[in-house]
């Protein structure tokens, strides 16, 4: 089970930079205290690229055919739904 | 004819994700836990808003960026350890998992650092529910940061010693897929925690 595709180093250093990219974008939103759904929503949609790169790129899996290229996008909708639901009804 | 069964070897190893199976059934299994738990913590919010915005206000918002950062360059390096052993680099493998590791010790000394805050200030599981929810949620997490650890260092042991190679490093893709699970959680729970309101 070695030789798996790999999407390269270079790819992976670009992500490495967005993931950090997207991660000071959720921390400024949390530091200016901005509050609503849409801006919710947002923070959750980065974080949900933010997952979905990490899948892709770093765990391997966008290089995948058959199945096992979606566990993590899946398992990222799943509680990204259930939180954006509950956002929804307590705003 | 060789060729052909090449073709059928790259075509079977294109449909199975990196390092043994079974730490993949395993990292789904987390992974489904973990979802539970974020699904409960915003459906718990949905009644508890007030509550969850105001205490949500008193966490260390410096400290989760220090180790987002620390888990997604722990990522990052344990990505450059797998590229190197795939070179046949093993002596360069360990040294990007030592790295990796020291970035997890990070994490974890961070993370203590807020938890010697929040019991310091007696604050504990039954404080609120936000609380309640925040110190089992971050407390479940790093206990599998720590059993990352643990992985990373069985593997950076057996890398340095030569175990690896560029046809067999099983070993270390699955240590990396537990790794980079470890990461992706903390992706969800940094802003669900500590940002969304």
């Amino acid at each position: 089970m070695s030789n798996k595709p790999f999407l390269g180093l270079r790819p992976c250093t670009w992500v490495y930079i967005t993931l950090v990219s997207l991660t000071f974008v959720t921390f400024y939103i949390g530091e200016k205290e901005i509050g609503g759904l849409s801006i919710a929503l947002f923070v959750l949609g980065i974080a949900m690229i933010k997952g979905h790169l990490v899948g892709a790129y770093f765990m391997g899996l966008g290089g995948l055919r058959g199945l096992w290229r979606w566990p993590v996008s899946v398992w990222l909708i799943v509680p990204g739904s259930l939180i954006t639901t509950a956002f929804i009804l307590s705003s | 004819m060789t060729q052909a069964v090449e073709a059928i070897k790259l075509h079977d190893t294109n449909r199975y994700p990196p390092g043994d199976l079974a730490i993949w059934i395993f990292i789904l299994a987390e992974l489904s836990v973990f979802a539970a738990f974020f699904g409960a913590y915003a459906f718990t919010r949905m009644n508890n808003v007030a509550l969850f915005n105001e205490f949500q206000h008193h966490l260390d918002r410096e400290s989760a960026l220090i180790n987002t950062l620390a888990l997604i360059t722990s990522s990052y390096f344990v990505v450059r350890a797998v590229a190197a052993i795939k070179e046949n680099h093993h002596q360069l493998c360990f040294r990007w998992l030592i790295a990796a590791m020291g970035m997890g010790a990070v994490f974890l000394v961070v993370k203590v650092g807020e938890y010697a805050h929040h019991f310091g200030q007696g604050i504990n599981l039954s404080t609120n529910t936000f609380y309640m929810f925040y110190l089992s949620l971050t407390i479940f997490h790093f206990m599998h940061v720590i059993m990352g650890m643990v992985i990373l260092s069985a593997v950076a042991l057996k890398a340095r010693r030569g175990g690896y190679s560029a046809a067999e490093h099983t070993g270390v893709e699955t240590g990396a897929s537990y790794w980079h699970m470890v990461d992706l959680v903390w992706l969800i729970l940094f802003p669900l925690v500590y940002v969304m309101r």
